[in-house]
């Protein structure tokens, strides 16, 4: 691993995978390829994290799941927002944003 | 929600499918990853090895996705569950005295606690039976109930209940397709229901207008139980409306109670339900409705919302005396009864239950007992258990090594605990359940119906569950703990391992035998007390003596024929073959009665003694000789006497009372009010006046557990037998005795219900029933503790030769003797009992305390059955000590230094 990749932060990947999967349905490479994408290659999410939270997030509604043809004629198994899925991103958007503006303020006046 | 619903229950129930789903999904992760490699210049073999470096354990990620679902930790139970049994089926021995150990214990705390909630804690089936209280009149655990002027007075003055209530059971005879039937009845006050809150299953509940004398403008109306109705009517409605010969008066069958209630009276259930003004056809032509004196009401009322006891408790302190004015403004009748006893109230919850009374405190007692046994079944497991995991130390050690978790381990030996909880709790159900219905048809009194129902009850049934949890938490806890905390390294030394459990050893090993030599010590208290009390001297000659109950009830209505009839029967028993001698008396000893009267003398100096409880017994001629009590001084009854009629025998201690330090025969005692003339020599009126012409020996008419009640036996008034009466006979021979009784019953009054017969050790048997079940119960209790003590304390020191084989084999080696091999063993052992010993004997001194104020008539404990007890154990230690001793000695010192 290179020293300038970040682990993700608890709660962080949840958000990561809701916006990876905003546009369009994806399977798991290519969500995991997608993060580091447009984090520039800061955050790595490995299978080991992945699959449990794609599992999870299935369990809680956010997302849906179903097999289909990958770009190149492979089977792989693509998952899709739902709509509480949205909703959740919209909230999880929100509150990191607070959270990230509160972060930046208390390191400024310090 | 719902999803989560879903999702559990596939994770559950599809889990194969889910997890080949998840295998397929991980491969085409895998092959994509192989793919994009090869895109990028790799070779594809080389791609493929490197997409799986990347995608690290397949095995571990399934492991965390499955973790991450919903349900994982009860998928992980099963996991254990399914193992645990897996192990426990593979060593069955261990499992089957696992079992059996928690079955014996969680059996006996069902069957005790069946008991218990049957006797104490169980509720009248009626709406917030919480809000109900009993009011009594007691001294010590006697409760004589209310009389009716009582009653009255306590309903007009008390404030701190809506109303009262009042009930009496009550012996019906019945008459239905000509014949007569005995059943067993209940008087109620036309409030009841009201006071209840009770709905008839059908037909109406009894009004105030049903409770009048005559029972009201259309007669007597009856209410029928519902098994009762459904027994003896077969659930017809059609019998409302109908109506039944009760006593010889037409009674109308108004409704049926609801189903489940069967009285207020615990134990006695009431088939068929009167108002209270019944009681002037049942006692005509002397009713006691009205009579201060006579109590045979329990009264029940209802607080008022918000009110609690205490409340009711200081009303009663506030008004109890102007109740007793007002029930008997003469003072005559009741002035000595207050003297003694006290009006009372107290939690109505259960109703009336005179076995509350009785076993409440032998149940507390018994239930100690039976916890300290659960103690030791769970010490015996855990030490079971320990040893187990001590043999599997290996395996906790590679598994942990492997990567289980310390709580892992922990859950999963607690698991196996547990599912020998389980089977140890079916099993205990069971034994629990059939030792619970053999002890209630003990309780029955003879020729009765068990007073209780033994059921299963939800209650009980989450008692014992919960018991059950407790006793595989105790005894899996510890075990558990060890097995989660091995190092993957200490599980290749087996001699640490050893020691290990050997430390706790020598913690539960004593214990249990303190816990052991306290169950000895409260059997042999409460043995030996019942061994007291069964060669107490009643008074009575027991041996030979069979009584009878007799009710020559069609005849009810004419108490001169009914004289006459009860005068043939004994006339033709007194002449029967093998029939010795034959008399009637007013009450049986040791029956539970209780009765008293107000008798005074004048001694020499002129001194008045009064005796406001002395026993009245009402009795033919040959009374003496037929039940065998001694006349010390002048003589007893004879057939002249019952014509002049006006003299009387006193007890010893009657005559002790009355006339201190004087002598008695020729004197005169006198009853009745102070309108007596007191001069000894010219009584005013003769019914009140009677002269002593004998002492009979003092006995105990009441209870054998307590000193015996200061007597006065007068003959029976030629014209007051009533059809109500007792026989006793004497007779060499009891059979013969009791067919002659049935025989003089059948041919003087055919058609009266066949009489109840009893022997007089059949009386004793059913008056020290607490005794003798205490007694049997702390023995069963003290000789299980002492096999489970043997067990552990085998167990234990058997571990400890195998484990210290090595050790034994250096010194036999080196030239010790097998002898001290053996002695090394049971002194270890040896050492084990005595602490224990110690610590249990200081224990044994408390609980023999505790239990002398839980149990009246507790003879004090003798300290050599105390040393016996202790002995017993000793001897039984030694002997549990011997074999691992014996194989001790027999160890080859070549063979063990070989071992590893």
């Amino acid at each position: 691993m290179t020293p300038d990749q970040t682990n993700l932060l608890q709660g962080t990947l949840d958000m990561m995978i809701l916006k990876a999967l905003a546009l369009d349905q994806m399977h798991g490479l290519g969500i995991s390829r997608r993060i580091e994408q447009i984090t520039k290659g800061t955050f790595q999410v490995k299978p080991g994290s992945l699959f449990p939270a794609l599992h999870r997030m299935e369990e809680e509604g956010w997302l849906v799941s179903s097999w289909g043809e990958s770009e190149n004629n492979r089977r792989a198994k693509y998952y899709r927002l739902t709509k509480a899925g949205r909703r959740q991103l919209e909230s999880e958007t929100q509150r990191w944003g607070r959270i990230s503006l509160a972060i930046a303020r208390a390191l400024e006046a310090s | 929600m719902l999803s989560r619903m879903t999702n559990f229950r596939r994770n559950i129930f599809a889990r194969e499918k889910t997890d080949r789903d998840l295998d397929d999904e991980l491969r085409a992760y895998s092959d994509l990853l192989a793919q994009e490699k090869i895109r990028e210049g790799m070779n594809p073999q080389e791609a493929r090895r490197a997409a799986k470096i990347h995608l690290g354990g397949v095995e571990q990620v399934k492991e965390e996705v499955r973790q991450a679902r919903t349900g994982s930790w009860l998928d992980s139970v099963f996991q254990d569950f399914r193992y645990a049994a897996r192990t426990l089926r593979k060593n069955p021995g261990f499992s089957a005295i696992a079992i059996l150990t928690l079955a014996l214990g969680i059996g006996a705390n069902t069957a005790i606690f069946t008991l218990t909630y049957a006797v104490i804690l169980k509720s009248l089936p009626v709406p917030n039976p919480h809000q109900l209280v009993r009011y009594t009149f007691r001294s010590g655990t006697q409760d004589l109930g209310l009389s009716g002027p009582l009653y009255d007075a306590l309903r007009k003055h008390e404030q701190a209940t809506q109303d009262l209530l009042a009930w009496s059971g009550s012996n019906l005879a019945v008459e239905r397709d000509g014949a007569v039937t005995n059943v067993d009845g209940a008087l109620i006050s036309g409030n009841a229901f009201r006071v209840l809150k009770l709905q008839p299953f059908i037909g109406r509940a009894f009004t105030d207008a049903d409770d009048q004398p005559a029972g009201g403008p259309e007669g007597y109306q009856a209410l029928l139980r519902y098994a009762y109705w459904k027994d003896h009517f077969q659930s017809r409605t059609s019998i409302l409306g109908r109506s039944l010969i009760i006593n010889g008066q037409p009674v109308t069958i108004v409704g049926v109670l609801p189903q489940g209630f069967e009285g207020v009276m615990a134990g006695e259930r009431a088939d068929i339900v009167l108002p209270l003004s019944f009681e002037e056809v049942l006692n005509a032509p002397h009713p006691l409705r009205h009579h201060p004196g006579s109590f045979w009401l329990t009264v029940i009322g209802r607080l008022n919302p918000g009110a609690t006891l205490r409340n009711a408790q200081s009303n009663l302190i506030t008004t109890q005396n102007s109740v007793r004015d007002e029930a008997d403004p003469s003072h005559r009748f009741l002035g000595g009864f207050f003297a003694a006893f006290q009006l009372g109230v107290e939690s109505g919850r259960s109703g009336r239950s005179s076995l509350k009374i009785i076993y409440s405190r032998p149940l507390i007692v018994l239930e100690i007992l039976v916890g300290m046994v659960l103690l030791l079944c769970c010490a015996n497991t855990a030490l079971l258990v320990l040893a187990r995991v001590s043999n599997r130390l290996r395996e906790f050690a590679v598994r942990s090594a492997l990567g289980a978790s310390g709580p892992r381990l922990f859950r999963q030996v607690l698991s196996e605990v547990a599912l020998l909880a389980f089977c140890g709790l079916l099993a205990g159900i069971a034994l629990g359940w059939i030792a619970a219905a053999s002890l209630v048809s003990m309780l029955a009194a003879i020729g009765q119906p068990p007073p209780l129902d033994a059921a299963p009850q939800a209650a009980v049934l989450g008692f014992t569950a919960a018991i059950s949890l407790l006793s595989a938490f105790v005894a899996g806890a510890w075990p558990a703990l060890r097995a989660s905390r091995v190092a993957p390294l200490l599980g290749l030394k087996q001699n640490a391992v050893g020691s290990a459990s050997h430390a706790l050893g020598r913690l539960i090993v004593p214990s249990q035998v303190a816990v052991n030599v306290v169950l000895l010590a409260a059997a042999s208290l409460l043995g030996q007390s019942f061994f007291h009390l069964l060669h107490e001297d009643s008074g009575f000659h027991s041996e030979n003596a069979v009584m009878a109950e007799v009710d020559l009830t069609p005849d009810k209505t004419s108490e001169t024929v009914a004289t006459r009839d009860a005068q043939q029967i004994v006339d033709a028993l007194a002449t029967s073959p093998g029939v010795d001698s034959a008399a009637i008396m007013s009450s049986p000893p040791l029956k539970g009665w209780w009765s008293s009267s107000h008798y005074y003398s004048l001694d020499h100096k002129g001194a008045v003694h009064t005796d406001m409880q002395i026993w009245p017994e009402a009795v033919t001629p040959d009374y003496f000789s037929a039940i065998g009590t001694p006349i010390r001084e002048g003589r007893a009854f004879n057939r002249a006497d019952a014509i002049a009629a006006q003299v009387c025998i006193l007890s010893v201690s009657a005559a002790h009372n009355f006339f201190p330090g004087e002598e008695v025969l020729g004197r005169f005692v006198y009853t009745g009010g102070s309108d007596v003339s007191l001069d000894g020599k010219y009584p005013a009126s003769s019914q009140d006046t009677c002269q002593v012409i004998g002492v009979a020996a003092d006995a105990r008419f009441e209870s054998l557990r307590e000193s015996p009640e200061r007597a006065i036996y007068r003959l029976l008034p030629q014209n007051q037998v009533g059809s109500d009466f007792f026989l006793v006979v004497r007779s060499s021979n009891i059979p013969v005795a009791s067919a002659a009784m049935r025989e003089a019953v059948r041919k003087t009054v055919p058609g009266a219900p066949e009489p109840t017969i009893f022997t007089f050790d059949q009386l004793v048997a059913a008056h020290l029933h607490q005794e003798r079940m205490l007694t049997a119960l702390s023995a069963c209790f003290a000789a299980a503790a002492l096999l489970l003590t043997a067990l552990g304390l085998y167990g234990l020191l058997s571990r400890n030769v195998v484990t210290r084989r090595k050790e034994i084999g250096l010194r036999l080696a080196l030239g010790a003797r097998p002898r001290d091999a053996l002695v090394l063993v049971l002194r270890q052992g040896l050492r084990l009992v005595v602490i224990g010993s110690g610590f249990g004997f200081v224990a044994a001194v408390a609980t023999t305390k505790l239990l002398g104020t839980l149990l009246v008539g507790l003879q004090p404990n003798k300290p050599l059955l105390l040393i016996a007890a202790v002995a017993l154990l000793f001897i039984v230690a030694i002997t549990a000590s011997c074999i691992p001793a014996w194989r001790a000695a027999r160890v080859d010192p070549m063979e063990a230094l070989r071992y590893e």
